[in-house]
């Protein structure tokens, strides 16, 4: 049997006096498409973050292919014993974030090929073909040697799932994908991750966009401070609600 | 050759001034200030560099004894930290019997360190701002994809904090340029040192020193030609482009 791509146990993790996450678990298999959702402050951003270790998770476990994550106690609190590990995992997790974050001094393709050449150490040639496939399956071809800030909102981000693509990752993380972007350019987005959903990718996305849970997901799960409400298919989560607070999650209050 | 040399000859006949011999005082001058300035730029932009990380640790033993440094250099004048240097370091015991006598005891090389340690201290300090301008996205970007600490310093880190410093840098390279004019008071015969020469034997101030300051002129257009030049290459990502 194949391990599972990327299992989350028991996440905990405080900002001070406040428990942000209070023991959140998730598992994605291969071709899983989860969705988070939740209100604003809700750690559903938090969450995906602790799995990639951007923010280091104060109890938990994360494996990786059965592979656990190893912690050590300081005097800070815990920090991950190998940085190695660290780093060979997150090459495996791509992001892409709510703010593109592509690298402002680097053209678009030199950003797509800089972790891979880098990072994975795939030769220059094959990385720049690579990408140029890539821009063509989000549509940027044409503006592979723009840089970031002559991109719109919406091709930035596409450039930036692009250059998680590069890295062939295991597990795809969307932090809020099209929570910056101009309403008109959340489609092109969309299409890109329904796409990439189509075809069997593992993604684990935080989002506000209902239509893309309960179309593309396999698993919705919604959070509330700091805590599972509820989880299950579409379906169930979003067609048949059962607390009271995601019922009115999901009621549009305009 | 003949016929430049005696066009030349013609060209300054009847002039006390600018004889070839004084021409050539105010090219030895220039080629010590270019060598001068020149020098303790490249040495002060390759210690910077390394200083301006050790500055944004956010480990204090290795910050705070760069910013001791930064803060001494940037602190006391230029003119005082050379006079230290230069006459300062006879009172070493030993050193004028040591190797390091030679040099120390030309003027250049004071004046070189002098102005290495000066100008290092400032760019130290205009890299230290423009690292920590560094998007934090960008940061956090760089470290989701699996970039080591020193992966990202060098790849992501200081080539945009080197842009962004660049219109800043080139503001201190003029600055070290128009300071260098104090190497003269060390009896270095630089551009300045020329002009001064000049006019102490002939009194006449408006010649030897209009004429100095058009050759700083001249040069100063041509490091921010330069600069204008970088900025148009390494910048381009800034400016949004016009389809």
């Amino acid at each position: 049997m194949a391990a599972t791509p990327l299992e989350v146990r028991n996440i905990k993790k405080r900002f001070g006096d406040t428990e942000v996450l209070k023991g959140l678990s998730l598992e994605a298999q291969k071709g899983d498409v989860i969705t988070l959702i939740g209100a604003s402050g809700s750690g559903k951003s938090t969450f995906l973050r602790c799995m990639n270790l951007l923010e280091q998770p104060d109890e938990g476990e994360i494996i990786l292919h059965g592979d656990p994550i190893r912690f050590k106690a300081t005097r800070h609190g815990r920090e991950p014993a190998d940085w190695k590990q660290v780093v060979q995992m997150r090459a495996k997790l791509s992001m892409v974030f709510q703010n593109f974050n592509l690298w402002a001094h680097m053209t678009l393709l030199e950003n797509i090929i800089e972790a891979p050449i880098h990072v994975l150490g795939i030769p220059k040639k094959e990385a720049i073909e690579q990408a140029h496939a890539l821009l063509e399956r989000v549509g940027l071809t044409a503006r592979a040697n723009a840089y970031p800030a002559q991109m719109s909102g919406g091709q930035q981000q596409r450039g930036a799932i692009a250059r998680a693509l590069a890295m062939n990752p295991e597990v795809m993380l969307f932090d809020e994908p099209t929570s910056a972007l101009d309403p008109e350019l959340v489609g092109d987005v969309l299409k890109v991750m329904r796409d990439l959903a189509n075809e069997g990718r593992t993604m684990v996305v935080v989002t506000h966009e209902m239509s893309f849970a309960r179309d593309v997901s396999s698993k919705v799960i919604y959070l509330h401070q700091g805590l599972v409400e509820e989880a299950g298919t579409p379906d169930d989560v979003l067609g048949n609600p059962q607390s009271s607070r995601l019922k009115q999650f999901l009621t549009p209050n305009y | 050759m003949l016929d430049i040399s005696a066009w030349f000859n013609d060209l300054l006949s009847g002039n006390l001034i600018f004889t070839s011999t004084t021409l050539g005082y105010y090219w030895t001058g220039l080629v010590t200030t270019t060598q001068l300035v020149f020098l303790s730029l490249v040495i002060g932009l390759v210690l910077a560099v390394p200083l301006a990380i050790m500055r944004s640790s956010r480990r204090k033993w290795i910050s705070l004894p760069v910013y001791a440094y930064t803060y001494v250099f940037r602190g006391t004048p230029l003119l005082i930290q050379l006079y230290i240097i230069y006459y300062g370091v006879v009172f070493f015991d030993g050193i004028q019997e040591s190797f390091l006598w030679p040099i120390f005891r030309e003027a250049f090389y004071p004046a070189l360190i002098a102005f290495t340690l000066n100008t290092a201290a400032y760019t130290t300090e205009i890299f230290r701002g423009a690292i920590k301008a560094t998007s934090k996205g960008e940061i956090e970007a760089a470290r989701a994809y699996g970039m080591s600490q020193s992966l990202m310093m060098r790849r992501i880190i200081i080539p945009s904090a080197f842009r962004r410093a660049l219109p800043a840098y080139g503001n201190e390279v003029i600055f070290m340029l128009h300071a260098s004019a104090i190497a003269s008071v060390v009896t270095l015969m630089d551009l300045t040192g020329a002009a001064r020469y000049v006019y102490s034997r002939f009194y006449t101030p408006f010649e030897p020193f209009l004429f100095v300051a058009a050759i700083y002129l001249c040069l100063t257009f041509a490091i921010l030609f330069f600069f204008r030049f970088l900025e148009k290459k390494l910048l381009a990502h800034l400016k949004p482009q016009t389809p």
